[in-house]
């Protein structure tokens, strides 16, 4: 694979991932308004996900490899997008978007002077829904965290937490990543800024947040391939219908409003 | 004003929150819509599997969007039923939980394969866009302003679903069979999503009287048939031998053979009675009852924000 493949492929599966977990939330979520709100998010991160496939597929692949009949152990996203939640769980997507969508943000602004014009060119619409996302999660975080509640995004962070850190998890190209100034910052100098971040706001909230260094990592850390049970469960429950039904190509409806 | 004034007055769009209405048109109202806004939350549940089973990208898109605007036209519909001043959404939306809200037939029988998909996102759907056109002339103003929007995109979500049922049909041997055989249990119901014949109708009578429905049970049903027989049998799908509709060449009307119909099951339903309604009734609860503590924490939030502009 090549390093802007690489590039892609881990932008594409997070993004994808955390949106075919988002929509769990549609209909079940707390109130009417957190239900649009979520499905927003996830309808988003779909769409940032079709962008970078796009993009693959420009550089020759198709979408049936790319999603359908792309084996589990070939996905690259980050083991934090692909847990499953636990029912009535509400803090979990709370935690894992804001911890999700501030790592975002700052990959993408070192995307937006990438030496690839590809990349560099469509990062701006992707940013710019990104925002939202943050602030949508921080301020159910504030609310969450006041009272009896946040003894449950407590429980999320620290589950979450040492998962979240595999978005930095370099890839076998990362040097070339960076050397070719696909990325224009390494992804340690990027985790560097994310604990800048959401450290200092988490502790501000009276949350705990585990010591880096000192945390217990999953054995699995997705951008390698390896994965938690909960991604093979999923990964079988999308393409199971796609599978049973046959057709020659997955459909297209590009400028049907889709 | 009084009843008999109302129903002189009854017409398009006659009435807003600022009359002053009968009890009876404010409850026939309130009960018209919420079951209307109790369909869109119900529907959504059952659509939303299809989200997973999307084959396509595009696909899945579109069914997550088809999904929220569910949601979004249950938030603009229990807002309207409001404003009639019988009922809270929160007590509306708890009566559901409670199994008393009442919903469409249809989505009382739960799904689990995409080949349901076009049944719930063509058919059903197509038969909703019928009625919800003929809503947009309902005499309370608030509801015909949610159906302008809500026409508006359902319109979408039935392309989508003829777009599904074409491109099966156009598939495999195998998948064809399936959607047939799909279709001949769901047809029965989707016939039956019209309701009852206009003389064993509870609140046809009143509901026309009074503007808020425009057009009958029956007469709905005969623009669904007219409408929906031919688009099933152009994508090559046979109408099941019962329920016995005949097109009368003469009349140029589908005539329906009502007795074929199970009528027990539909009043069963229509009670939530209904075994499986209990499962999709229950299930709801389940969920809705998780969620419970997070609406208990943003109230105990929004007092606490409250407080110091009450101490001023």
């Amino acid at each position: 694979m090549t390093p802007t493949d690489e590039l892609l492929f881990r932008l594409a599966d997070d993004e994808y991932v955390i949106a075919e977990r988002y929509t769990e939330w549609q209909i079940y979520a707390p109130t009417i308004e957190s239900d649009l709100a979520l499905a927003n998010i996830a309808q988003d991160e779909f769409g940032h996900a079709r962008l970078w496939y796009d993009l693959l597929e420009e550089r020759g692949y198709e979408e049936k490899n790319l999603l359908w009949e792309r084996a589990p152990e070939d996905f690259r996203h980050s083991t934090l997008c692909e847990l499953a939640f636990e029912e009535g769980d509400w803090a979990d997507p709370v935690v894992r978007s804001y911890l999700y969508d501030t790592a975002e943000r700052l990959r993408l602004e070192a995307l937006v002077d990438s030496s690839e014009p590809a990349i560099a060119s469509r990062v701006g619409k992707v940013l710019s829904e990104e925002g939202y996302h943050r602030e949508h999660a921080q301020s159910w975080l504030e609310r969450l965290s006041e009272g009896e509640s946040r003894e449950r995004v407590q429980a999320a962070l620290d589950r979450l937490f040492p998962h979240a850190l595999s978005l930095f998890e370099p890839g076998e190209n990362e040097r070339e990543i960076v050397s070719e100034g696909l990325r224009t910052e390494s992804l340690f100098d990027l985790r560097e800024e994310w604990f800048e971040i959401t450290i200092p706001y988490l502790e501000s909230l009276g949350l705990s947040v585990p010591e880096p260094e000192e945390v217990e990592r999953p054995e699995v850390r997705g951008r390698d391939g390896s994965h938690t049970a909960d991604w093979f469960d999923l990964h079988e429950s999308f393409t199971s219908t796609y599978h049973e039904l046959g057709f020659d190509q997955p459909t297209r409806l590009r400028g049907e409003g889709a | 004003m009084d009843l008999e004034e109302l129903k002189e007055r009854a017409g398009p769009r006659a009435f807003s929150p600022k009359d002053d209405l009968p009890e009876e048109y404010r409850k026939a109202a309130t009960r018209m819509i919420q079951f209307h806004a109790n369909s869109e939350v119900m529907g959504g549940y059952l659509d939303k599997q299809f989200t997973r089973q999307a084959p396509s990208l595009d696909r899945k898109l579109a069914c997550t969007a088809k999904v929220q605007d569910e949601i979004g036209h249950a938030q603009l519909l229990y807002r309207a039923a409001e404003t009639l001043g019988v009922k809270t959404r929160e007590e509306m939306l708890e009566e559901l939980e409670r199994g008393e809200g009442k919903f469409l037939n249809c989505f009382h029988y739960p799904v689990d394969s995409w080949y349901e998909a076009p049944m719930i996102d063509f058919f059903v759907d197509g038969g909703a866009m019928r009625r919800q056109a003929t809503l947009k002339a309902t005499s309370w103003e608030p509801y015909a302003h949610a159906m302008d929007k809500v026409c508006f995109e359902e319109g979408f979500h039935v392309k989508h679903g003829e777009d599904i049922l074409r491109e099966l049909m156009g598939s495999s041997r195998a998948n064809r069979e399936r959607v047939q055989e799909t279709f001949d249990e769901w047809w029965p119901r989707i016939v039956q999503f019209f309701g009852p014949p206009n003389k064993d109708s509870k609140h046809n009578d009143f509901a026309q009287q009074v503007g808020l429905k425009t057009t009958s049970n029956d007469e709905l049903r005969q623009a669904f048939l007219n409408a929906y027989i031919p688009k099933a049998e152009k994508y090559g799908l046979e109408l099941p031998d019962t329920p016995r509709i005949e097109y009368d060449e003469h009349s140029g009307r589908y005539e329906l053979e009502y007795d074929d119909l199970d009528w027990e099951e539909f009043w069963t339903i229509a009670k939530n009675d209904y075994e499986r309604s209990a499962e999709q009734i229950g299930s709801r609860r389940r969920r809705h009852e998780a969620v419970a503590w997070v609406r208990e924490s943003m109230d105990a939030w929004e007092t606490s924000q409250e407080t110091p502009q009450a101490a001023d």
